[in-house]
Parts: C-alpha cells; sequence; structure tokens
C-alpha cells in the first residue's frame, strides 16, 4: 500500500466510500460513521470489499440496469461492455464515475469520493445533536489509518468541534505516520485476526508482525483500546489461536475482547465491483462457534464480549 | 406515591380471564347495530316531539335510546356496558353522515375491505327508515336554499380540494371524567336544575340546562339496568365465584354513574357507562378518556391503602375496560373509508406528562396501562405517552423497549411544546398541562376543550395545480379556483408562489363558508347535551358545546400533503429558475400530459426533496405550512375559537392523491400524497436522524392541532439494548429541538419479506451490522433471508 499513489498531487483529500449516519454498532452511542476506501490487508471474509481498493471505482446492479447505454457513449476508456448481466469492464475502468452521472436507472454507482476534510466535517456535524449518551463519529473502512495525512487535517476539526472520535483499525499501519494522531482519538478498536504469522499471511495477505508491533505501541500510550476479534469458523476459532490471542491480550494487561460473528454480507457487493474473493470454507454454524470461542476465552481468564 | 416492585412491571402476562375476554371480542365478527337508528326515528317520527326544543329532542331522544337498546353482561366480565345489540359492533347515525353510509347497505357484509355483519331484517329495517331522513340529515340541512345545499352535498361526495368532517357530527373530545367519577351525575343534575331556575323561562338557556337534567337522569338510570341485570343473573348462576362477581357488578352499578365513585371499580365502570352514552349521542369518533392515570390515580392508591385492591386486580380491571373500548367499530361506506381509514374510532388513553404545577406525574397507574396495553396489542384503545425533560428514566426505557419489541404504541407527545403551543393558543398553563390527545393526534385540554380537532381536511397540493393553470385543473375548461396568471406570464419564482397563495386563500375562504353553516347546523339541529355536562364551562355559560358554551373552543384543519407541496414547489425554484433546465410553460405541459417524457420525469424525481436534511428543500414545506396557518389564523369560528392547523392526513392523503394531476416533484397523476408530516414515499435516503433533522426544520407551534410524524425502522436495527438505547436518542433529540409527536413503526417481518420481493416499496432500508456498509436491497435474497430470520427474533 503505497499511500502517495491513492492521493491526488493537489491538496490533501480522504477517499471514502460511505458516511452511514445513525450507526449504532460501530462505538457508544449513535454514531456516524467513516467509511474510508483502501486497505492493506486482503482478509478472505471481508464484509465490505468496495473498501479495498484506494481508488474511486463503479458498481453494477444489473437489477436496475435497462440496457439502454448511454454509459458506453460516455466512458473515455471504452469499458463499458454489453455482455448480458455484465457491464463495467473493471480493469479498463479508473472510475471517474461519467457513466454514473448519465444513467437515468441507478444502473450504476460511484463507490469512493474524494472529501476535503472541511466537508466531511460538515457532514458528520449534521448529525451532532444525536450524539448524546456518548455517541460522535467512527472512523472505519477499509484501513482509516492508511490515509493518515488526511487525517492530519480531518482529526483535528473533530476534536475542535467536541466529538467524541472511534477508530476500526485492522493494525496494519506505519506507526510514524500514526503516532501524532493517537491522542486525537477517544477510542480505538483494534483488530486481532489471528496470532500465527503463517496463519494470518494465509487469511489476510500479510503478516501479522507489523500489526502485534503498533498493538503493543498503542498500548504502551495509554490509549483507549478494545481487541476485536472476527470469529470466522474453520479459520481463526481453533483453541491454540485462542489460547495465543488470550496470552497476547494478558501480557498486555487486556482483560476483554469483542469476538464479532461472522457473516457473509459482503458477497454480493464484492461482485458489482468485479472483486472475487479467495473462498472461505466456514467449518462451523456461527452461533456455535461464538459459544465456543467465548468460553475458550473464559478458560483463559478473558472475557469474550459478543458483538450482536 | 406508592412503590412498585420490578414483578409488577414485568408482569405482562394476563390472566385466564383477560385472555378469554380477549378472544371473544376479537373472534366476534363486527356487526351493524340498528337500535340507535331505528329508536331515534321512532322518536323523531312523533310531530309533537319534532316541534320540541332542539336539545330537549337529543336528550330525549338519547333517553330512549339508554332506556330501550338491549343490554348483555357476558361471561367473565367485570366491566359491563355495551356500546351495542352485538359484541363487537357500530351504530348507524341517521341525522349525522348515516344516511350516506348506507349507500353500502346492501354490500356491508359482503364487501372486502372491513366487512360488517347485518342480517336481511336489519337492512329492510333501515332501508325503511331513509325516506324519513332524506331531508333532514345534517349535510342536507347545511344549507337552507336548495342551489347551495346542492353544491355543498355535490362537492362534499367528491371533495377534491377539502372535506368537511364536521357535517357528520364533531365528538372529538375529552371528556370532564374527572368530575363524573368525583361528582356523579346527581350533583351534576342538581346544578343544572339551580342554574335552570336563575335562566329566563323557554329561553334557549334554560332548554339547555333541562336537557342536561334530563340526560344526567338518564345515565344514572342506564347504570341502573345492568345493576338489576347482575342482580338476575345473579340470582339464577350456579357457579359461587361467578354469583360473588355479579353482585358486585350490580353493587357497583347500582352506585354509578349517579353516585361518586367509591372504589377504583366504580370508577373505571363509571367512565365507561358514560363513554357509551357519549358514543350514542354525537358521532362515535374521539370519544376520548384521555389522562386515565391521572385521574383514577386517587381511586387506585385508596384502594390499595385500604386493602380492597391489588396491583393485579387493578391491571385485570383495567384489561377488562381496555378489551371493552375495543367492542366499537364505526359503520362507515368504502367511499368514507378511503379517507377515514379503517376500524378506527380513535378513543385515546393517555399516560405520563406533568400536572398542573409542572412535575413529573408519571405514577403506577401509568406503568400498568403500559403493560396492558402491551399486553393486550389490540385495535382501541389508542395509547398516548407524553414525555417531558424530566420524565422518569424507568419510564421511558418501558416504552422504549415496548417500541423496539414491535409494538407501534404508544404514539408519543413531546409537553414541552404542546403545551408552549397551547398557551399561544389562549390556553392557561395549568389547563395546557393536562392535555390529552384525541382522535388521532390533537391535543386538547382534557374536560375543557370543545376542540373539534378533525373539522375538515385540505387537499394542498392540487391547489399548485391550479396555479399553474388559470385556476383551474389540468385538462378541464371550468375555472374552481381563483384566476391567477398563466405561466407564460410568471417570470420568477416570486410569481408562482404569489399564485399559490392566491389559490389557497381561496378555497380556505371557501372552506370557512362552508364552515360555518356547518357549525351553526350542527347547533340548530344537533346540539350535544351530554358532552356539553362533561366540558368545563358549558353549565356555567348556560351554552351548549356546539354554542361555544365549553371554555375553549377551536376547529382543526388539517394541511394534507404538505411534504409534496413543498417538494413540487422546490422543483420549479430549481429545474425552472435556478439551474433553467426546462421552462414553466414546457413543464406545465409534461405536468398537463402527466409526464410524456420520462427522462424528463426521472431528473425531477431526482432532485432533493424534504426528509433528506437540505435546508433549501425542506425550507418548502416549512413555507407551506407556514402560508396555511397564516391564512386561518384570520378566520374564526361560530362558536368564538380559532382554526388550527394540524398536519396529520390519516388516509385522505391517498384520497386526495387520487384526484390530484401530475405535480412538478415527478410525482404522476393520482399517485398517493405523503402521510402526514412524512417525506414523499420513498423519498428519505438518509436514514432516521437526516428525516429527524428534516423535520425539527418546522415550527410546530404553528400546528395547534397536531402533527403525526410516523418514523419507520426495522425490528433488526432496533435489535437489543444497543437499538433501544439508538431508538432513545432519536426521540429525544428530535423532542429536545422542538419536536411535537412521533409514532415510531417498527415494520413486522412480513414488511421485511415485501421489501425483499418488492425491493422498489422499500428502497432505503438499513442494515446496521457493526463496521458494516449496506443498504437491505444490496443483499443477496439468502442474506436478506438472514436478516429476516433474526427480525422474526426480535420482533418477538
Amino acid at each position: 500500500m503505497q499511500l502517495d499513489d491513492t492521493h491526488p498531487p493537489t491538496s490533501v483529500k480522504g477517499l471514502v466510500f460511505d458516511v452511514q449516519r445513525f450507526s449504532l454498532h460501530d462505538g457508544p452511542g449513535i454514531r456516524t460513521t467513516v467509511f474510508f476506501k483502501g486497505c492493506p490487508l486482503r482478509c478472505r471474509w471481508c464484509q465490505n470489499p468496495e473498501s479495498l481498493r484506494s481508488r474511486p471505482e463503479v458498481a453494477f446492479y444489473g437489477e436496475n440496469c435497462q440496457a439502454c447505454f448511454r454509459c458506453e457513449a460516455e466512458c473515455p476508456h471504452g469499458a463499458i461492455r454489453r455482455t448480458p448481466g455484465r457491464r463495467v469492464d473493471f480493469d479498463g475502468c479508473d472510475g471517474c464515475g461519467r457513466c454514473v452521472r448519465v444513467c437515468p436507472h441507478e444502473g450504476l454507482r460511484q463507490v469512493g469520493a474524494w472529501w476535503s476534510a472541511e466537508a466531511l466535517v460538515a457532514e458528520v456535524l449534521k448529525d451532532r445533536d444525536f450524539f448524546v449518551d456518548g455517541g460522535g463519529v467512527t472512523l472505519s473502512g477499509g484501513e482509516p489509518f492508511a490515509q493518515s495525512p488526511f487525517l492530519e487535517k480531518f482529526l483535528p476539526s473533530l476534536k475542535a468541534a467536541g466529538l467524541h472520535v472511534t477508530v476500526q483499525t485492522c493494525g496494519h499501519f506505519s506507526w510514524n505516520h500514526v503516532a501524532p494522531l493517537v491522542p486525537l482519538v477517544d477510542l480505538i478498536y483494534f483488530d486481532l485476526k489471528h496470532m500465527d504469522p503463517d496463519a494470518h499471511a494465509c487469511c489476510t495477505g500479510a503478516h501479522n508482525r507489523r500489526i502485534l508491533e503498533n498493538f503493543t505501541r498503542l498500548v504502551a500510550t495509554g490509549a483507549r483500546i478494545e481487541p476485536r476479534m472476527p470469529v470466522i469458523p474453520g479459520s481463526n476459532d481453533d483453541r491454540a489461536n485462542i489460547r495465543a490471542t488470550a496470552r497476547w491480550l494478558a501480557q498486555n494487561d487486556i482483560e476483554t475482547i469483542r469476538c464479532l460473528p461472522y457473516h457473509n454480507l459482503g458477497e454480493a457487493k464484492g461482485r458489482r465491483i468485479g472483486i472475487k474473493l479467495e473462498p472461505l470454507t466456514v467449518t462451523d454454524a456461527v452461533e456455535t462457534a461464538m459459544a465456543r470461542v467465548q468460553a475458550a476465552f473464559a478458560h483463559e481468564g478473558i472475557h469474550a464480549v459478543i458483538d450482536d | 406515591m406508592l412503590s412498585s416492585t420490578t414483578e409488577d412491571r414485568n408482569e405482562t402476562r394476563m390472566t385466564d380471564r383477560v385472555t378469554r375476554l380477549k378472544a371473544a371480542v376479537q373472534e366476534s365478527a363486527p356487526g351493524i347495530c340498528t337500535e340507535r337508528a331505528l329508536i331515534w326515528t321512532r322518536y323523531h317520527r312523533h310531530p309533537a316531539n319534532r316541534r320540541k326544543p332542539a336539545a330537549i329532542q337529543m336528550a330525549e331522544a338519547l333517553q330512549r335510546v339508554l332506556t330501550q337498546k338491549s343490554i348483555a353482561i357476558y361471561p367473565d366480565e367485570l366491566i359491563v356496558g355495551n356500546f351495542t345489540a352485538k359484541r363487537v359492533g357500530g351504530s348507524l347515525y341517521p341525522e349525522l353522515h348515516g344516511l350516506p353510509m348506507l349507500e353500502d347497505l346492501f354490500k356491508f357484509p359482503t364487501r372486502k375491505t372491513n366487512p360488517l355483519q347485518i342480517t336481511r331484517r336489519e337492512q329492510w329495517d333501515l332501508l325503511k327508515i331513509i325516506p324519513f331522513w332524506s331531508r333532514r340529515w345534517l349535510g342536507y340541512r347545511t344549507y337552507p336554499t336548495l342551489g347551495r345545499r346542492l353544491r355543498f352535498i355535490l362537492h362534499q361526495l367528491r371533495g377534491e380540494y377539502y372535506l368537511i368532517n364536521e357535517s357528520g357530527g364533531i365528538a372529538h373530545l375529552a371528556p370532564d371524567y374527572a368530575r363524573l367519577i368525583n361528582d356523579g351525575t346527581d350533583v351534576i343534575a342538581a346544578e343544572a336544575r339551580r342554574r335552570q331556575a336563575e335562566a329566563e323561562p323557554g329561553s334557549e338557556r334554560a332548554h339547555f340546562y333541562a336537557a342536561v337534567r334530563i340526560i344526567a337522569e338518564s345515565l344514572a338510570r342506564f347504570g341502573e339496568r345492568y345493576a338489576r341485570r347482575a342482580e338476575t343473573m345473579a340470582a339464577r348462576e350456579s357457579d359461587s365465584v361467578r354469583r360473588a362477581e355479579l353482585k358486585a357488578i350490580a353493587a357497583v352499578c347500582r352506585r354509578v354513574p349517579r353516585q361518586p365513585a367509591a372504589s377504583f371499580h366504580e370508577a373505571l365502570q363509571a367512565v365507561f357507562l358514560a363513554q357509551i352514552a357519549l358514543n350514542l349521542e354525537s358521532l362515535d369518533n374521539a370519544i376520548c378518556p384521555g389522562r386515565m392515570d391521572q385521574y383514577l390515580f386517587p381511586f387506585y392508591a385508596r384502594d390499595l391503602e385500604a386493602g380492597i385492591l391489588t396491583p393485579a386486580r387493578a391491571r385485570e380491571l383495567v384489561a377488562a375496560f381496555c378489551i371493552k373500548m375495543a367492542e366499537i367499530v364505526p359503520v362507515f361506506s368504502e367511499r368514507l373509508t378511503r379517507i377515514h381509514g379503517g376500524m378506527f374510532n380513535g378513543q385515546v388513553v393517555t399516560v405520563g406528562g406533568v400536572d398542573a404545577d409542572g412535575r413529573d406525574a408519571v405514577n403506577d397507574l401509568s406503568h400498568l396501562f403500559l403493560d396492558v396495553m402491551d399486553a393486550l396489542r389490540m385495535r382501541q384503545p389508542n395509547f398516548h405517552a407524553r414525555l417531558h425533560d424530566g420524565s422518569p428514566k424507568t419510564y421511558r426505557d418501558r416504552i422504549n423497549a415496548i417500541l423496539a419489541a414491535g409494538s407501534n404504541s404508544p404514539a408519543l407527545y413531546n409537553d414541552e411544546i404542546i403545551v408552549e403551543t397551547m398557551c399561544r393558543q389562549g390556553y392557561r398553563l395549568e389547563d395546557a398541562r393536562d392535555y390529552t390527545g384525541v382522535g388521532c393526534v390533537e391535543p386538547v385540554s382534557q374536560g375543557r376543550s370543545f376542540a373539534s380537532t378533525d373539522a375538515a381536511l385540505v387537499n394542498v397540493p392540487i391547489l399548485l395545480e391550479l396555479a399553474l393553470n388559470e385556476g383551474r385543473r389540468f385538462g378541464t375548461r371550468c375555472r374552481t379556483g381563483v384566476p391567477t396568471p398563466p405561466v407564460s406570464a410568471m417570470r420568477a419564482m416570486a410569481d408562482v408562489r404569489r399564485a399559490f397563495e392566491a389559490q389557497l386563500e381561496f378555497q380556505l375562504t371557501r372552506l370557512v363558508d362552508d364552515l360555518h353553516a356547518v357549525e351553526r347546523a350542527n347547533r340548530l339541529y344537533h346540539p350535544t347535551p351530554l358532552t356539553s355536562m362533561l366540558l368545563d364551562g358549558c353549565l356555567e355559560n348556560g351554552a351548549c358545546s356546539t354554542a361555544g358554551g365549553a371554555r375553549y373552543n377551536f376547529s382543526g384543519i388539517q394541511c394534507v400533503g404538505p411534504a409534496d407541496a413543498g417538494d413540487a414547489l422546490f422543483a420549479i425554484e430549481q429545474a425552472v429558475f435556478r439551474d433553467r433546465k426546462i421552462s414553466l410553460t414546457a413543464l406545465f405541459g409534461q405536468l398537463r400530459d402527466d409526464w410524456p417524457d420520462p427522462e424528463m420525469r426521472s431528473y425531477f424525481l431526482r432532485l432533493p426533496k424534504f426528509g433528506n436534511d437540505d435546508p433549501a428543500v425542506d425550507g418548502w414545506t416549512r413555507y407551506v405550512v407556514e402560508r396555511f396557518n397564516h391564512i386561518l389564523a384570520r378566520f374564526r369560528n361560530t362558536r368564538g375559537g380559532a382554526y388550527t392547523t394540524g398536519l396529520y392526513s390519516v388516509t385522505a392523503h391517498q384520497y386526495f392523491g387520487e384526484l390530484t394531476g401530475a405535480l412538478p416533484h415527478g410525482r404522476q397523476q393520482g399517485q398517493a400524497f405523503a402521510s402526514g408530516i412524512a417525506p414523499v414515499n420513498g423519498m428519505d435516503r438518509q436514514g432516521p436522524t437526516a428525516l429527524i433533522n428534516s423535520v425539527n426544520r418546522l415550527d410546530f407551534t404553528q400546528t395547534a392541532n397536531g402533527i403525526n410524524f410516523n418514523i419507520k425502522l426495522d425490528p433488526f436495527t432496533l435489535r437489543g439494548k444497543t437499538g433501544r438505547a439508538g431508538l432513545n436518542g432519536l426521540v429525544q433529540t428530535y423532542f429536545r429541538r422542538g419536536g411535537m409527536q412521533m409514532q415510531v413503526n417498527v415494520l413486522d417481518p412480513e414488511m421485511l419479506i415485501e421489501a425483499r420481493d418488492h425491493p422498489e416499496r422499500h428502497p432505503h432500508l438499513l442494515v446496521r451490522v457493526s463496521g458494516y456498509s449496506a443498504y437491505f436491497n444490496d443483499l443477496t435474497p439468502a442474506m436478506q433471508e438472514e436478516i429476516i430470520q433474526r427480525s422474526c427474533l426480535a420482533h418477538g
């Protein structure tokens, strides 16, 4: 992941693919979640495949397409196909979105837009009256910390407005870039996907050394960190991994972990932008796996909270 | 205040008796009862009776009904009384709106929507009374001359610009039941006698007092009929437990409503008997017991203290009462159902809120009523919950839990803004604090207001059609509005606004003329002594409520389709005068021919719409409501009260929509308008917070007749503690910023299934999972299935 490639040269902007208001499950209270686009990992279970590439894309909604082919005439790259059930040649498309603007049927949609810090702050402030009971803004993704130059502008404005900020991170980021941002964040949800380096690489496409280093460094800053683990039956819910995770947490003086049940809600979205993740074998019913993982953590002295 | 244990609160399970009572009512097919119509007719057929003063006629006719109607005490009942001769039924009011309803006479039992049982014999009986009433019903008597009379009736049959409900009777009140149970009818009759002695004999005032005396005595005797029936049944009852119950019922009905209620049971019984009589006197719509947790609490506390009542027994009595309230249905023709919705009598029970001094008034009975509501979940009564800054957390939590679990009740009301609005309308502060909703959403002061809250509904978007076509409907030559300049002469948005305002003023002026005639007809031909006896001010002033006797007088006029009108005006401003996408003349052509160019329509559909937190477009909806209220505020009704603006539409938004041509926000001819203050269907795309931000842009101190803000959420989003907290945050923020009312509609799983099968009907349903971004429609069928399954669990 080369940050420099993703940013337009003129000014520092953030690449965001969704701003979701009234989010209830991304931190305390009512929140606005900003989904940043671009991720260093390629987890097989990714629930937001449209977050992976760090450039704007065009998604195809075949069920809405009336095959009027206005998009074809508009595309400067010849990236529109007439194949039934397919419209966008995802390799040829650069996500400029000209086709989206002429489509009268919402058959094409833009995924990802460049936001200035001011515009994004204004957007999240629209719901500030609802940020009672601890609510606020959550940066999710993708990997928000991958856009640290933008966050250097964005986060101080959020703090100036007095908003509670949560960041959901995969932990794979450059510490030097992120360290100055940590004091501007109130709560960090830090994903621990697998403790074994090879298994981690196999599931997510990257080794976990950097992630674990970052975890330790973050803990050392005294920031409020809540580790999370997406429980993927057959991938990371085995006894050995739970034990290793629990020991890691104990070493860092942490007693609680949030466990997120696996779901495959991302699948359909991937297809719309031509992303097919490595197939995943889910070995067990999710509820069973969650109960087992919770018990295994308890056995190791770690309290596992199951997110709904 | 009494303490209550948590077990008490969580006890929503009902006794076997209540389960049986509920089943008996729910399993009874609703029917039409002819008794009131026939007794009323028999009384009025005597020319000697017709020569009596109107108030006396009313009192005597109602007296005959209460004496002669059949009565029954059904198995298991604790609270007794019958609205009709059928277990679940409705009466006909031939002198009011009953006659036009008879267009369905022969299809009542077989029609698809809301069939009503009626026998051949009963149909024949009703047929025979038509000739007598054909020139005596209120709509016919509204205007004295034939020409105006015909115009009025024909206009009301179609009702494209406005519909006047008052021509079918007024009702819509919350009686002073506190007085009834604390004083009893004898005390009220004595007051009437005393005041009558001071009145000039033969005056309208004297007749009014005489009528009150007749009806007060009749109400007392109505109770005594049940006492006798219960005694007879007790004598024959073999089961000793039931025999004791029947004897207790007899003892209760011997005392009330004649005497002051001496127990919680007596108080409930007195209220229910009066409830029946009031429904039989005038229109059976929106006779509201109101703040029962307040006026019943002293009885509850006293009985508990004395050891003659337990919370469990109180819950059983309240449940028995609520089930009885569901034994009434309105007799509507299909035509009227299109405007007023289904089986809706609008009997409101309100809990919570503040007392006269502004202190929180939630008590154990408030919780008890919520429990009963949640356990029964029946069609009637309608439950309203008042909230204010200081509402206790336990009370809020209970309401949030009930709503998140999928009950669409209670509707929520904001004390701060409603009390302020009522004070601006001239209510004294302590009277405003004692408000309850009546009917759908309309705030009135309990026992003090005669507010005719459902006087009329106005089709506002259609006025834009007139404004763009020189005062004519599209495709007609006949001018039904006021002449305004042709579109070719409109150079700026201000010209469009002026034309719209001219049409609005013209129709509201016509409406008020008609309303004045209807108000006079009600006063002359359908005074309501029983209603007046239970409204503060009428006895003192010696005037019937229909003649302005009540302490507070209003008429509520509903502004239907404000968001459609607002979005349409915004679309003109944006597309014609700002973006210059199309000329006004060309746009006019599109509308007249119902959007011949689908691409042009698609462009207009995609323009910003109310409900998405966009100040520019939201401002137009605000403008429509403000102009409506501004013009309306110039008029006074014949009872000396103001006309107030309401923003609710029941089902009239569909009816008016069907009659209205294409409009500039991309709406096609005949499409339904948005309901109440909701955004145009499917047009709120930014979720509930954005929607609430838009709605909060309106100034609800201008809508004194209440608003209906329906917010739809899915049970999946509201799941668990997190979901309930989220709901609480929505409500609190909305109310803190001046929101007036909110009804939380949790979609049931069937609606999610509908969303799966017909995505176009629910395009913007949310899916909320941690760190996940999507709409329901983006999911594959299998995943949608999973959400539906989880919703079924959450729905409970």
